[in-house]
């Protein structure tokens, strides 16, 4: 049996992998994606842990974490598109955005 | 080592994977790609947490719409954003101690945590059930706000990208 | 187990009355399309009679939907907040939108969601409702950060405060989650007891440092601030008016909200952690303001490091230091409103006049506007009779009762640097000449919400009492 650290090690390095696509890459697209990780790992944590504790509530918990993506993914890609039609029309070599 | 454990290897090798390929890709498509591997392992992963529910809903949420809409954003804006991308590279010597630095600490600290075990596991048979009974009593509230926020997040996305009316 | 849902309806009343105006909103946004003026009124009676219904629910606290919110004073308290904010904000923006040209309904409509979401978070008794709180709150905001979606620096600021802002929920939900397992639970009060039974484990507190984290960046504090002056100074300028006092103000009503409720328990570590956190935004806010030319960053970093001072409130974590963060926030964001405000009318329709130097010889073209100014800007300073001084003396206060003095003085000292970079204005508007070619034509609404503004800073600060005794309610 694998036991609940392994699950926990396992999603804790998935969300240190999403944390380090956030800061080092400048793609907007690809830091989204690496946020999406982090919420995936969060809920491989959940559930993990309602498994080990024996309570439904932690897989309750992420219906709330994935809908939630669901609407940070409709919000971040139509502002990403907004962006770039703006880009697009108006110039593209002042893009100073995403230095943070 | 039992077919559990080998299962469990299996998925957590791809999704660590893929999720690392997502990171370090140069290119938004194959990041996108490896994303779709990712989420199928931690769905692979739900299945044998006993979240049979959730794997499902995974599948649908994630992979059916989170990176159809993600796909739809790299295909629509790959000129700019290809531009961008050859002007930076990726720190790796940075990026590799932060990695190993803080998934040392909260993993070393799992290690050190006594875990309360309960002795009654879940039954598979009643997750869905048992979820949806809470969320129309216990959980009410939170799942109301959430249909607030799906509202808020619809409203707003259609109109931030739509054109404008005149020019 | 049994539900009363009335009960638990009429306890969270003004939340739904709030909810149920956006949806108003949606509607006449649908049967009379482009009319922002029917959505202008609209909102402004659905958040009236918002306030008339956290009055009549009165401040006896009462748990509801199965504790995941309570109403109480503190929720109370905090709403009233809220909801001036928001008619404030709401009568300012007309004006602003109109000159700008984005004059459509959709806005009252996110503001109004956005008020909901942070009226969520006063009430929250359980992480859960936090989070979907902050969700509800960030996601309006984000979209209105790129409520100008013509102009290229609104739609960066709407990008950058939403990839940096859905990675502070990443953190947020980790710590949770981490909480859930450390104690089973999600519920405040059952954290609390959990403590009580047994003490904290590292796990857990692993945990609150993540919750730690995500905090830090909603309410815009060191080192997790890089985002505040970009985002400030790309968004539409009230929409920076709204992010930078209901924001950060529902930002730490959850701080306040969760450290009080189940943290303080968790013991010193965390208050060394907030005092860390609270030096640094002090210090770095204020130095950074001094190098500033555009005014909405210059009150970016001004906001930093009044997040800073209301940390140091939390950090001394008595009672005293919880009482001066309430009268902090009041003091702060009616402050915030009215300088913000000003900004927005002097705003030209290309977002240029944002500078210092534009505001040189304001005092002859103005003379009222550049009074009004001179008040927030003492506020802000710290300088009595006004509003501002009292909420450091109260915070500092508490600091040094918490064997705290270094940071009190440390934040007596950071104040005298401030003193600088506000009075700066105060005196180009006064002792320069101006090129005189600031048009500033200001709607009834908005000089009467500026001055109304001005008001309370000044009543406030003459009569703290007022805002006193509503807060040592809430404690």
């Amino acid at each position: 049996m694998i036991s609940v650290e392994q699950y926990l090690a396992l999603s804790a390095v998935m969300f240190v992998i999403g944390v380090v696509g956030v800061l080092v890459r400048r793609n907007a697209i690809i830091v989204f994606m690496s946020i999406e990780l982090m919420l995936n790992s969060v809920n491989l944590t959940l559930v993990a842990f309602s498994a080990y504790l024996g309570d439904v509530t932690g897989q309750m918990l992420v219906f709330f974490v994935m809908t939630v993506a669901a609407a940070e993914a409709a919000v971040g890609l139509a502002i990403i598109i907004a962006l770039y039609r703006i880009r697009q029309t108006v110039n593209i070599d002042d893009i100073n955005i995403l230095k943070w | 080592m039992d077919l559990y454990a080998i299962i469990f290897y299996l998925f957590a090798v791809i999704t660590l994977g893929s999720a690392t390929i997502v990171v370090f890709s140069k290119n938004v498509v194959y990041s996108a790609f490896a994303l779709l591997f990712a989420l199928f392992g931690v769905a692979g992963l739900y299945v044998l947490l006993m979240a049979d529910f959730l794997a499902i809903t995974q599948l649908l949420v994630y992979v059916g719409g989170i990176l159809v809409l993600v796909l739809f954003g790299v295909m629509l804006t790959t000129k700019v954003f290809d531009v961008q991308m050859k002007t930076k590279t990726i720190q790796m010597v940075p990026a590799v101690a932060i990695l190993g630095l803080l998934s040392g600490t909260i993993v070393g600290v799992f290690w050190s945590t006594d875990w309360y075990i309960s002795e009654n596991p879940i039954d598979v048979a009643k997750t869905a059930p048992q979820i949806g009974n809470m969320l129309l009593t216990t959980y009410l509230l939170p799942f109301e706000i959430a249909s607030v926020v799906l509202l808020v997040a619809l409203i707003g996305a259609a109109m931030i990208a739509r054109r404008e009316r005149k020019g | 187990m049994e539900n009363n849902y009335l009960a638990d309806l009429w306890n969270s009343s003004p939340i739904v009355c709030v909810v149920l105006t956006g949806l108003v909103l949606l509607l006449v946004e649908s049967v009379r399309r482009g009319s922002g003026r029917l959505s202008y009124a609209v909102s402004l009676v659905g958040l009236a009679s918002a306030g008339v219904l956290i009055v009549a629910v009165g401040d006896v606290a009462q748990p509801a939907f199965n504790n995941m919110i309570v109403q109480g004073p503190y929720a109370q308290f905090f709403t009233v907040i809220f909801l001036v904010t928001g008619i404030l904000t709401i009568l300012l923006s007309r004006g602003y939108l109109d000159r700008q040209g984005i004059h459509r309904s959709e806005y009252y409509l996110l503001v109004v969601f956005a008020i909901s979401g942070m009226m969520l978070l006063a009430y929250a008794m359980d992480l859960i409702v936090v989070f979907l709180g902050i969700e509800l709150m960030s996601i309006c905001l984000y979209i209105l950060a790129g409520f100008m979606r013509t102009r290229g620096t609104s739609m960066e600021a709407a990008l950058k405060y939403f990839l940096l802002g859905a990675f502070a929920t990443g953190f947020l939900l980790y710590g949770i989650a981490l909480i859930y397992g450390s104690t089973g639970t999600t519920n405040l009060e059952q954290i609390a007891k959990s403590f009580a039974e047994h003490s904290a484990s590292p796990m857990f507190l692993v945990g609150v440092s993540f919750l730690l984290v995500a905090f830090a960046f909603k309410v815009a504090a060191v080192p997790f601030h890089m985002w505040a002056p970009d985002v400030y100074e790309g968004a539409p300028t009230m929409v920076t008016a709204f992010m930078s006092t209901g924001v950060k103000a529902a930002g730490f009503a959850a701080f306040v909200a969760v450290f009080m409720r189940s943290f303080q328990y968790a013991g010193s570590p965390v208050n060394d952690v907030l005092a860390a956190i609270a030096a640094a935004s002090m210090i770095i806010g204020n130095v950074t303001a001094l190098a500033q030319v555009n005014l909405k960053r210059m009150l970016a970093y001004s906001s930093v490091a009044h997040a800073g001072y209301i940390l140091v409130g939390l950090a001394a974590g008595n009672a005293d230091g919880f009482m001066g963060i309430l009268f902090y926030l009041v003091a702060y964001v009616v402050v915030n409103v009215g300088a913000f405000g000003i900004l927005s009318l002097v705003e030209d329709s290309n977002g240029q006049k944002l500078s210092y130097d534009d505001y040189a010889g304001f005092s002859a073209q103005r003379p009222f506007l550049a009074a009004l100014m001179s008040i927030f800007m003492f506020s802000l300073a710290g300088i009595p009779p006004f509003a501002g001084f009292f909420g450091k003396y109260y915070v500092f206060l508490a600091a040094v009762k918490a064997d705290m003095i270094w940071l009190a003085v440390l934040g007596v000292l950071t104040s005298l640097v401030s003193v600088y970079y506000y009075l700066r204005l105060v005196i180009l508007m006064y002792f320069r000449e101006g090129s005189g070619d600031v048009a500033v034509r200001p709607t009834w609404a908005a000089m009467l919400s500026i001055g109304f503004a001005a008001y309370l800073v000044i009543q406030f600060g003459i009569f703290p009492s007022i805002v006193v005794d509503a807060a040592l309610k809430v404690f």
